[in-house]
């Protein structure tokens, strides 16, 4: 079934799996406001949602639809446009970038088997990075185009700031790098999952410490969340939105977090892979489903732990904020690349 | 090589200087030492006794009259150095980083006198731009100098751009950076090895930034802003050192590369078109000005107008004229310059009387203009003879070595301008604390001046027999 | 035609388009928000050639860091009202003049063109822009324009702080 040389199916098949894992990834940010707002109120001693269907299991959905009804409110003097933009590119950027993680193993109908991946390029780790530095445009056009003070600062703080940790977090990840010698997120989780070798964290633990604040930053998450520190800014860069808009603004934040999160347990911590289990004696399918479920483990691991970080620490002052991305994380990753590349030299002599 | 890494390694050095180093004072002496290093680096590298050597790949060709350039031009630094050296020390806050940066364009210069690809063509004029425009801005306080730096930041990021663009498309024409490409055979399979239209085009556009970077009309309008604007120290450096290895590079391209596609573009009557223009822009708008560092940078758009024509013959003499007109001229302007740094006023009436008061300045300065006037016994006449002999020799365009001779002549009038109102007027004119050294240095710098221009063969053994 | 080349038509048809908008608009922030559409073209084109890592450098070079450096200038200055002082007439029409030249002396030489008759780029076999690749010729025939490019960053550096710092 070819027309115009193009292999429909395959087209139909990657249609269909991009569809899924964008459903799937809001729901997942949808039930992530849920979760934090539990685990608020379980660290502040309170009840949290507990109203709309058994233990506010519905809260979300009801949020979401308080946010459709609200009224659209967009501000006479701002270019209409940008402003719509702001935030549908917020939310473009974040949804991008699950293209190029691997959900799981192949799996196997008959003959065809089925890749839980989007797209396999061989520079999957430029792409994330690429996107990643796309987003801060969602912030600034919406901020500037509020035709606000507020807004304009916030957003010129939040993009600073992306940009100030985008370096260090790129730093970070060239010392993993280096001893992958491969930007293929799916190759890099199969070294990890070959039998022997450990996952990459035992290797670079600093590197993920570093990679780690690095993606607090870039999802703009306490302590890092100066864009929208109310006491001096109001509101941030959404002051002006109202609606859905807003909506996209918030749920562009749970996104980013449960990719930034999907991308740390795929570099650091094995992907799919199954601690202490060699999957090739299990058959494809049962392995991919299995892998997929550790995958969204890990994913929800490290979703909880930036909660609980936000719960727990105070906010940065803007220049303390600065001094750490750029005086001590980006020395601490040059001096990670420096002896992890005199590391693999040494060995490569020995 | 030797003189690229040596002086990066300098400019290194100089950075730190001004963490280890207390005292501004020795900032100068340290660079001084660096330059000589460098001179000495290179000179063992000409002799075949380099510190380092590192297999170029074809990037780079060593020639014995590129390795002499080089030691002009490093040489004329030190003597800069030498003159003008405390100055830079009272520019802004940062001594030390201004003698790093110096050091970093003298590596930009060093790559622009071996490059045999334009990858390091381009590496070498970013090198040697960028530090300028920040040095240009080095007065942060005063609004012109801040204006010139953006104007001259803004211009020199465009024609860099043009420059990249017409690499890229000769590269995609020819499939190779190199600048001597061997046709028709080596080259890469695929590529048309006669002249391409992508070429042509790509050598129009690298030809057009050169002249940006020379400031040769009708790319020069940046030139009178940025001169003016800059702190006079800066100028001095920028309108000597880096404009003489600018055109070393142009010289180059224009014998290596272009004349490659000489059977489809006339270079000879594009040059001859631009001889003209920078000779007119430079020559009658220089008359009019009343600042003498105006007057100076017009000047310098005008002599570059006399450099272009050894890219226009492209003959032995050319390539002697090219080195005698680079000695003769970065040593009149650094001497000017270095003596307008003391003065107060910059205008003609600020020279007023200068003979009276201070005669030894007077007479250097008058000789360091007779030399860029042309006037016999001075290296200036010596340069521009070859200049134009070396035209007379390719035996076309004669009248463009009348239309030069004219524009000498009337540059002889805003040249004279200045020595009138040194010695034939009254004034008094303010002029900051002059050392005897200082006054010995420029004394020195005439003699050479004297004795290149009366013995031109002693320069001439220096180059054949050094 | 190929799926490549219509791709091709359509994307360097918004190339040009966004290129002229980026001139055409009276606005700096639109200004600079085409030229990113202009970007994003340029990106593409390098993924049809399979310089997946060139598409990509490009994207985050120029996309993600410089042009947000421009937006963040344009926005600080507040550029948005329409202050571009007017040109006079001589001086548009020397531009015109000038431009038309250029224009005239490209078409020229590629009407006379002879080599770059039936010659068809790349499209999806190449393999030159992918990473290995480039890193190999990087650091073996280009190592050393890689090394001195560290002096141009280094002088760029020391300048930055220069300019920079309070005194």
């Amino acid at each position: 079934m070819t027309l115009l040389t193009i292999d429909w199916m395959f087209l139909l098949q990657k249609l269909i799996l991009i569809a899924v894992i964008i459903t799937v990834s809001l729901v997942i940010a949808m039930y992530a406001t849920y979760a934090e707002r539990k685990i608020a109120a379980i660290m502040q001693d309170r009840r949290g949602p507990n109203r709309a269907g058994p233990f506010g299991i519905l809260q979300p959905l009801a949020d979401g639809l308080k946010l459709f009804f609200k009224e659209e409110i967009i501000p006479n003097s701002s270019s209409k446009f940008l402003f719509i933009l702001g935030p549908s590119l917020a939310m473009l950027t974040a949804m991008m970038t699950c293209a190029v993680i691997p959900w799981g193993n192949k799996l196997e109908f008959g003959e065809t088997s089925i890749s839980l991946q989007i797209a396999d390029i061989n520079i999957g780790m430029l792409y994330v990075f690429a996107i990643v530095s796309l987003g801060v445009y969602g912030i600034m056009i919406g901020g500037w185009s509020s035709n606000n003070k507020f807004s304009l600062l916030a957003a010129l703080r939040g993009a600073s700031q992306v940009i100030s940790y985008e370096l260090a977090m790129g730093l970070s990840l060239i010392a993993l790098l280096m001893m992958t010698g491969n930007l293929s997120l799916r190759s890099i989780v199969d070294q990890q999952m070959a039998v022997g070798s450990l996952w990459n964290i035992a290797y670079q633990p600093l590197g993920f410490l570093i990679f780690f604040i690095c993606a607090l930053a870039e999802c703009n998450r306490a302590p890092f969340d100066l864009p929208e520190a109310e006491n001096e800014l109001n509101m941030g860069y959404h002051q002006e939105y109202s609606s859905m808009k807003l909506g996209f603004f918030l749920f562009a934040e749970y996104i980013n977090m449960f990719i930034s999160s999907a991308i740390m347990a795929t570099l650091f911590f094995g992907g799919y892979d199954i601690p202490f289990l060699d999957e090739k004696t299990l058959s494809p399918n049962l392995a991919a489903i299995l892998g997929l479920g550790a995958f969204m483990t890990k994913i929800f691991i490290f979703i909880f732990i930036f909660m609980w970080i936000r719960w727990t620490l105070p906010r940065f002052r803007y220049d303390q904020l600065m001094d750490l991305g750029w005086k001590k994380l980006i020395p601490l990753a040059l001096a990670n690349m420096l002896v992890t590349g005199a590391v693999i030299l040494w060995q490569m002599k020995g | 090589m030797n003189s690229i890494i040596v002086s990066a390694a300098c400019g290194i050095l100089m950075m730190f200087g001004s963490v280890w180093i207390g005292n501004k004072n020795y900032f100068r002496f340290i660079a001084a030492t660096g330059l000589l290093l460098t001179w000495v680096a290179n000179w063992a590298d000409m002799n075949g006794n380099g510190l380092f050597q590192i297999p170029a790949s074809g990037m780079f060709v060593y020639t014995h009259i590129s390795y002499f350039f080089n030691a002009i031009l490093i040489a004329a630094t030190l003597i800069y150095v030498i003159i003008s050296g405390d100055e830079v020390t009272k520019q802004g806050a940062y001594p030390a980083e201004y003698f790093s940066l110096i050091f970093f364009v003298m590596s930009g210069v060093s790559i622009l006198m071996f490059y045999n690809n334009m990858l390091m063509l381009f590496l070498g004029i970013e090198i040697m731009s960028i530090p300028l425009y920040i040095l240009t801005g080095a007065d942060k306080r005063n609004l012109k100098s801040n204006e010139a730096s953006l104007k001259y930041f803004l211009m020199g990021a465009f024609s860099t751009g043009i420059m990249l663009m017409g690499i890229a498309l000769i590269y995609g024409g020819t499939g190779s950076f190199a600048i001597d490409i061997k046709r028709a055979g080596s080259a890469v399979p695929g590529f048309y090895n006669g002249t391409s239209f992508l070429e042509i085009t790509g050598l129009l556009f690298l030809f057009a930034s050169m002249c940006f970077k020379v400031s040769a009309a009708p790319f020069h309008f940046w030139t009178p802003d940025v001169y003016d604007g800059a702190p006079s120290v800066f100028t001095s450096f920028m309108a000597t050192i880096v404009k003489a290895a600018g055109f070393y590079a142009f010289f180059r391209l224009v014998e290596v590369r272009m004349a490659q596609t000489a059977t489809s573009v006339d270079w000879k009557l594009i040059i001859s078109f631009i001889i003209i223009a920078t000779l007119f822009f430079g020559n009658i708008t220089a008359v009019f000005q009343q600042s003498v560092k105006r007057m100076l940078s017009y000047s310098s758009i005008a002599q570059a107008g006399f450099m272009l024509f050894s890219l226009f013959a492209m003959n032995d003499l050319a390539r002697q004229g090219l080195m005698l007109y680079a000695v003769a001229y970065s040593l009149s302007t650094i001497g000017i310059f270095a003596i307008m740094t003391k003065m107060k006023d910059y205008s003609f009436d600020g020279y007023n009387g200068l003979a009276k008061t201070h005669p030894a300045l007077a007479a250097t300065n008058t000789i360091f203009l007779l030399s860029l006037a042309g006037i016999p016994l001075t290296a200036g006449f010596l340069a521009k003879y070859y200049m134009l002999a070396s035209v007379i020799r390719t035996g076309t365009y004669t009248w463009l070595v009348v239309a030069a001779v004219v524009f000498a002549a009337i540059s002889v009038y805003y040249y004279f301008r200045l020595i009138q109102a040194m010695y034939f007027k009254n004034g008094e004119p303010v002029v900051a604390a002059i050392s005897p050294i200082f006054k010995y240095l420029l004394i020195s710098i005439a003699i050479i001046i004297i004795a290149i221009g009366a013995f031109p063969q002693l320069f001439f053994n220096l180059f054949y027999f050094g | 035609m190929e799926p490549t080349e219509i791709l091709f038509w359509i994307i360097s048809g918004i190339a040009i388009f966004s290129a002229l908008m980026v001139l055409l608009s009276k606005n700096p922030v639109y200004s600079v928000l085409w030229l990113i559409v202009v970007f994003f073209c340029i990106t593409n084109h390098y993924i049809l050639l399979n310089a997946q890592f060139l598409a990509i450098v490009n994207m985050i070079v120029y996309a993600g860091a410089i042009m947000v450096l421009f937006l963040f200038v344009i926005m600080l200055m507040n550029l948005n009202t329409i202050s571009e002082p007017r040109r006079t007439l001589w001086v548009r029409l020397a531009g015109v003049v000038s431009g038309g030249l250029l224009l005239t002396v490209i078409i020229s030489t590629v009407r006379s063109a002879v080599d770059m008759n039936d010659k068809k780029a790349l499209m999806s076999t190449g393999d030159i822009g992918l990473i290995q690749n480039l890193g190999k010729v990087l650091f073996t025939s280009y190592a050393i324009p890689f090394e001195i490019s560290s002096i141009l960053f280094l002088s760029a550096m020391v300048g930055a702080v220069v300019i920079g710092k309070k005194e």
